[in-house]
């Protein structure tokens, strides 16, 4: 009989643990499209290399660790596809070399993150959404096809508490195009992109009963629908708005998380609403979360004084490479060489780059030092946050000769500390 | 092996107030002078204070709370306490990094902090933090009194599996007790609503605050668990609401325990106010300090505001939302599965303002008024403030000339609307270690802390004063200096800070309290199931923090 | 006068908290000043050229500035003239004083300034005169004028003092704005969002969010934070 066992999907926000995954096949039940494909037999990177040529894990990390320590201002970037206890490595390893640390979040979800410091997140775990939402608001946000299994799990059709049906549940989609979640919404807005933020005061004010301060039109939508929308919104009971980087990515950006918080916070005077990021990789949430409680802040972090200093836009990632700011980079479990802008790729090739990663991509092309990794949740364990900030500990169901990321670094935080000495 | 020769011992516990002698330590223990032989340190201690290290037993220092707090507070963490190098970089002014929390209390002979509130679902969080702290020994406390589990057994009122779900729930968080943060209160929250009084209604159950809290401290109490139950009461932050306060206190009456007391409640600064709104607003703390006295049963800790800044982080969500109309700060708040909830909101204290003034007036009469075996010293970190000013609610405890001084630039309404200024009363500094060290150990019930006996943990903090020459009420200024950084902290029988100075990074246990072999599991197995596919939004398999995922686990088995 | 040349052009940015005090310092003080230069700490002579002319507090900056940070932040008095481009954080907190530069200016110039002037005659990035993350208050004094063009944020959460942009600026101008004044001669994007108090002046087209009424001379706002700014067109 084949073994069959459970796991946690480390692929996307959502973490579902629900999966059931054979061991023979190499097949999981339950999985989405997205989680399927992480879970297959995939191109790996087959050994630890410098300058392409295949050495020991030993050797690379030794080099590695060579790099950082003569770097004046090397970048630690990546961490949101990784465990938390690499993180917390790459955290010390970062402040031993008086690096930057930054995370993947500094290019999607970041803007949340500057909108919590301006008015702080209400907001809520998933299952209170599933138990209690009469009201949800996909803003920005396409789960069906970026969080494929969010929808059943935790949100549109899922039953709990309150809600035992998707009759009892209003489901409406925000966004400047029809996407496929659209499809699933009872109610669909359509706003002219960049608009997001006129269009959230709008309903504030409608709100607050100051009507008479809104134009007739905002971002391309009459005022008779955003009034008919903040009327469902008022009358809710439990509403939840799910936002995505079609808020923090668009124009706008933090102001229209920030703006949406203030909606929530008005909205909670008369009734309950929350307001959550989807966030994208599985553990991107603890990629902030760890540095937090290190280093005081969830990323853009230099350590170059001897102690963190956060200043997003000036300690990000893309920001650093685009002014030519760092003279070494560590790239972990990202693939800065496909996503980054054209200048800030053109900086990475210009200087030193070592790669930790289970699978080759295209800043694997461009790597001094390539050191392969083992995926976590299928070959390693560690913790991981959901979206919602729930702890997982993923689990390793399968032998492999790839060492961890968390062994990797903690050698190259050993060796560090020699090179140091 | 160490040899503190010459000190001045107090050590409350053993009935020593103040004797010179000296302290033998081997293998993290205090031993006989018979046990330890040939390599000793000698630490001359003369003409010094030699006590057991602080316990704080009731701060918020790991878990999604206050690292969200420090996410939505850069400005917190600007203040620079130490630059990386041989110890790890330190930062923070009242919320701190995990570092920091730890090099803090370790620097002011401090030895156990114990966070105070853990979502359950949120447990594996929190332990990352703890161990995350350096230098002290910490632990947990898992919050209760929303969870639907409980609100169920409560409604059925089935006691056993009401027991046997404690026993299980403090196993899967690896936590040490039952806290209770307003009771039913939170469960209302999800409407909109809150339960204010003890006989509110809770939504969708029918039970009230009432019969939540009585029947978890009489579980509790059925499963003699090392800690009582540690409440939070409801309608926190109200005028009015030290008669709810007492009322709650009241519900502890018919059960005993003759090792500790049988209801712990917190930060009762803010659950102490009387008046009908906040323009009559006063001190209700003489009459919850007599009730206490009155019975043997219950402790309480202050809650002691400290002028400056403050983060208010509290499983006692609607409160948080109040504060946030109250005031228009930022506020987060966190509804979490179907256990409860928590909120987060930033403030301050200004001693000019009058209902600051209040606050940090009743802090003080609790401190002063109630016995020093029944109330610990506490600032409800961050709630109140920085737990590094203990030492100066130790000093305005043991010094009415200190008090008057202060009194003096606060605002003038502290005069009218509570006793303060008229408490002739000094706590000794004997009285002080003990609501530090004796008193909080005893609280939660850990035999081999907060004294200096044998086989005690040899966690020892050595401060720079002769209290047979020191005027404790005089002398203010230097009682104040001196208990913020230690001559020598010691941890576990290592010397980790001297003069304020770190010397070595070392790391503590994490307690937890297993009482599973006192209950039989089969009583809930098909609840939990039920519970977990129709509400949880995660499998049953997936809940929870086995121990081998904690740095340094210490189970405490319930016999 | 003090006169500053980068010796190279440097690898990554250079932090340098000077102000025209130093002009009055010694010879040995001036090129043993602490900066920084990633994680090393640098004398100012490792990095830059020193010479002086006269012995007024002044200082002159000569060359590309522009990977250099907080220069002038916190200074009180006396003036600083940067030849070409200049770093973030330029004039941050100052109190009073003067700052010229002749070429662009980054991010946060003027952050939370509470007197003084900045001139900048190029084009500024984002966050002109707005508070540091976390902070309650912009900047509260002084004047900032930009001769070309600004980004986005511009006196967000402002409190008092004028920011005057000649050209164009992007969006969020004035958001949280409680009190001063920010005078835009081209367009912008979205302007007053949150406004309690102050006034925008706007010559060009600009895109007012909505919660702000029409009176006499221009828009009174933001309903959504009971504010009582003005927004009016030139």
């Amino acid at each position: 009989m084949a073994e069959e066992v459970n796991i946690i999907c480390t692929f996307c926000g959502s973490v579902c643990d629900d999966v059931q995954f054979d061991l023979e096949k190499f097949k999981g039940k339950k999985f989405c499209k997205l989680g399927s494909s992480k879970f297959s037999k995939k191109e790996r990177i087959k050994a630890p290399m410098i300058d392409g040529k295949e050495v020991s894990y030993e050797e690379a990390i030794e080099k590695a660790a060579e790099i950082l320590v003569n770097a004046k201002r090397p970048l630690l970037y990546g961490w949101a596809s990784t465990v938390n206890e690499a993180i917390r490595l790459g955290v010390l390893l970062t402040e031993k070399v008086r690096g930057v640390y930054d995370q993947c979040a500094s290019v999607c979800h970041a803007p949340g993150t500057l909108a919590l410091i301006e008015e702080g997140v209400p907001g809520g775990s998933l299952g209170e959404i599933k138990n209690r939402a009469d009201m949800v608001v996909f803003w920005g946000s396409n789960p069906m096809e970026a969080h494929p299994r969010h929808p059943v799990r935790y949100s549109v059709r899922a039953k709990g508490l309150l809600i035992k049906d998707r009759k009892d549940r209003k489901v409406v989609v925000v966004d400047v195009r029809k996407t496929k979640s659209a499809n699933m919404a009872d109610l669909f807005i359509q706003i002219k992109p960049g608009y997001d933020y006129p269009v959230l005061s709008a309903l504030r004010a409608i709100i607050k009963g100051e009507e008479d301060a809104v134009p007739e039109e905002v971002g391309g939508v009459k005022k008779e629908q955003l009034k008919e929308l903040a009327e469902m919104m008022k009358s809710a009971k439990y509403g939840a708005v799910l936002y995505g980087l079609g808020v923090t990515q668009s124009r706008g950006r933090d102001r229209n998380v920030e703006n949406a918080i203030k909606l929530i916070q008005l909205l909670n005077r008369y009734t309950r609403w929350i307001i959550w990021p989807m966030r994208g990789h599985y553990n991107v949430v603890g990629a902030g979360e760890v540095p937090a409680w290190e280093a005081g802040y969830t990323y853009a972090i230099d350590f170059s004084r001897g102690y963190p200093r956060f200043s997003p836009g000036e300690f990000s990632a893309n920001e650093i490479l685009q002014r030519g700011d760092c003279d070494a980079a560590l790239i972990i479990a990202s693939d800065p060489a496909a996503h980054f802008p054209k200048v800030s790729v053109k900086h990475l090739k210009k200087i030193p780059v070592i790669q930790i990663d289970p699978f080759p991509n295209m800043t694997t092309l461009l790597s001094d030092v390539v050191i392969p990794s083992a995926v976590a949740g299928l070959e390693a364990e560690g913790t991981a946050y959901r979206m919602d900030g729930i702890p997982f500990r993923v689990k390793k169901i399968v032998d492999t000769e790839y060492w961890s990321d968390e062994k990797i670094l903690e050698l190259m935080l050993e060796k560090v500390n020699e090179l140091q000495r | 092996m160490l040899h503190i020769k010459n000190g001045i011992v107090i050590d409350p516990k053993n009935g020593i107030d103040a004797e010179k002698m000296d302290i033998f330590v081997k293998n993290g223990k205090i031993v006989e002078e018979s046990e330890v032989k040939g390599d000793v340190k000698v630490i001359d201690a003369s003409n010094k204070l030699v006590v057991a290290g602080g316990f704080d037993m009731h701060a918020h220092i790991a878990g999604s709370k206050i690292n969200v707090g420090r996410e939505m507070r850069p400005e917190e963490m600007r203040t620079v306490r130490l630059v990386a190098g041989k110890f790890r970089a330190s930062i923070g002014r009242v919320l701190l990094t995990s570092p920091a929390i730890g090099y803090e209390y370790a620097k002011m002979g401090y030895t156990s902090a114990f966070e105070a509130a853990q979502p359950p679902v949120g447990a594996l969080h929190t332990h990352e933090e703890l161990d995350a702290i350096p230098m002290i020994d910490k632990a947990a406390l898992p919050v209760f009194g929303n969870w639907h589990f409980v609100l169920k057994y409560v409604a059925e009122k089935n006691w056993e599996k009401l027991r046997t779900f404690i026993a299980w729930a403090i196993e899967r968080t690896k936590g040490f007790g039952v806290k209770v943060v307003n009771p039913g209160g939170v469960e209302a929250w999800m409407y909109g609503g809150n339960c204010k009084s003890l006989d509110d209604e809770v939504p969708g159950f029918g039970v009230t605050p009432r019969e939540i809290i009585t029947a978890l401290i009489q579980e509790t109490e059925n499963l003699n668990l090392s800690h009582s139950v540690h409440l939070h009461c409801n309608n926190l932050g109200t005028p009015g609401n030290y008669e709810t306060t007492i009322e709650s206190m009241k519900l502890a009456s018919k059960f005993s325990n003759d090792r500790r007391q049988v209801l712990h409640v917190t930060h009762v600064q803010f659950n102490a106010y009387s008046g009908s709104s906040w323009r009559d607003v006063g001190s209700g703390a003489a009459e919850i300090a007599k009730y206490v006295n009155s019975v043997d049963n219950i402790t309480i800790d202050m809650g002691q505001p400290i002028f400056g800044h403050a983060t208010a982080m509290t499983g006692d969500a609607p409160f948080q939302f109040t504060l946030h109309k109250l005031t228009g700060a930022r506020w987060s708040n966190k509804d979490s599965e179907i256990e409860g909830g928590a909120g987060i909101v930033p403030i301050g204290y200004l001693p000019k303002n009058p209902i600051h003034a209040l606050q940090w007036a009743i802090g003080l009469e609790l401190g002063l008024l109630v016995d020093s075996d029944k109330v610990v010293l506490s600032t409800d970190y961050p709630n109140g403030g920085p737990f590094t000013e203990y030492p100066y609610i130790m000093a305005m405890l043991m010094s009415r000339k200190m008090r008057e001084k202060e009194l003096e630039r606060v605002s003038p309404y502290v005069q009218k609307a509570t006793g303060l200024a008229a408490i002739d009363r000094e706590k000794t500094l004997f009285e002080v270690i003990q609501m530090t060290r004796s008193l909080p150990a005893r609280v939660m019930g850990l035999d081999s802390k907060g004294h200096l006996g044998f086989g005690a943990d040899a966690d020892i903090a050595i401060y720079n004063f002769d209290p047979l020459t020191v005027d404790v009420t005089n002398d203010f200024e230097t009682v104040y200096k001196v208990f913020k950084t230690s001559a020598y902290t010691i941890k576990g029988g290592e010397i980790i800070a001297m003069n304020g100075e770190l010397v070595k990074e070392v790391w503590g246990r994490t307690f937890w309290v297993d009482a599973t072999s006192k209950v039989e599991m089969e009583a809930i197995e098909s609840d939990l199931d039920e519970m977990f596919s129709k509400y949880y939004s995660l499998e049953r398999q997936n809940y929870g923090v086995e121990e081998s995922w904690i740095k340094k686990p210490e189970r405490l088995v319930m016999g | 006068m003090l006169i500053l040349k980068p010796k190279f052009d440097f690898e990554i940015s250079v932090e340098a908290e000077i102000t025209p005090a130093l002009a009055l310092a010694t010879d040995e003080e001036i090129s043993n000043y602490q900066v920084y230069y990633g994680k090393d700490k640098a004398k100012l002579s490792d990095l830059f050229e020193i010479s002086r002319e006269g012995d007024d507090a002044k200082l002159l900056l000569d060359g590309d500035f522009s990977k250099v940070k907080w220069i002038g932040a916190r200074m009180d008095e006396g003036e600083i003239v940067v030849k070409g481009d200049i770093g973030d954080h330029c004039g941050a907190y100052m109190t009073g004083g003067k700052i010229v530069v002749e070429g662009n200016a980054l991010d946060w110039i003027g952050a939370e300034m509470k007197g003084g002037e900045i001139e900048v005659n190029g084009n500024v990035r984002n966050y002109v005169g707005c508070a540091y993350w976390g902070n309650m208050t912009g900047m509260t004094g002084g004047k900032i004028t930009v001769k070309g063009n600004a980004g986005n944020y511009i006196g967000e959460k402002m409190g008092g003092g004028e920011i005057e942009i000649m050209g164009d600026t992007g969006d969020f101008v004035g958001t949280e704005m409680k009190d001063g004044t920010i005078v835009i001669h081209g367009n912008c994007g979205f302007v007053g969002g949150d406004m309690k108090g102050g006034t925008i002046k706007i010559k060009g087209n600009f895109e007012l969010v909505p919660g702000f009424r029409k009176v006499e001379d221009g828009f009174e706002g933001d309903v959504n934070a009971g504010g009582k700014g003005k927004v009016l067109q030139l």
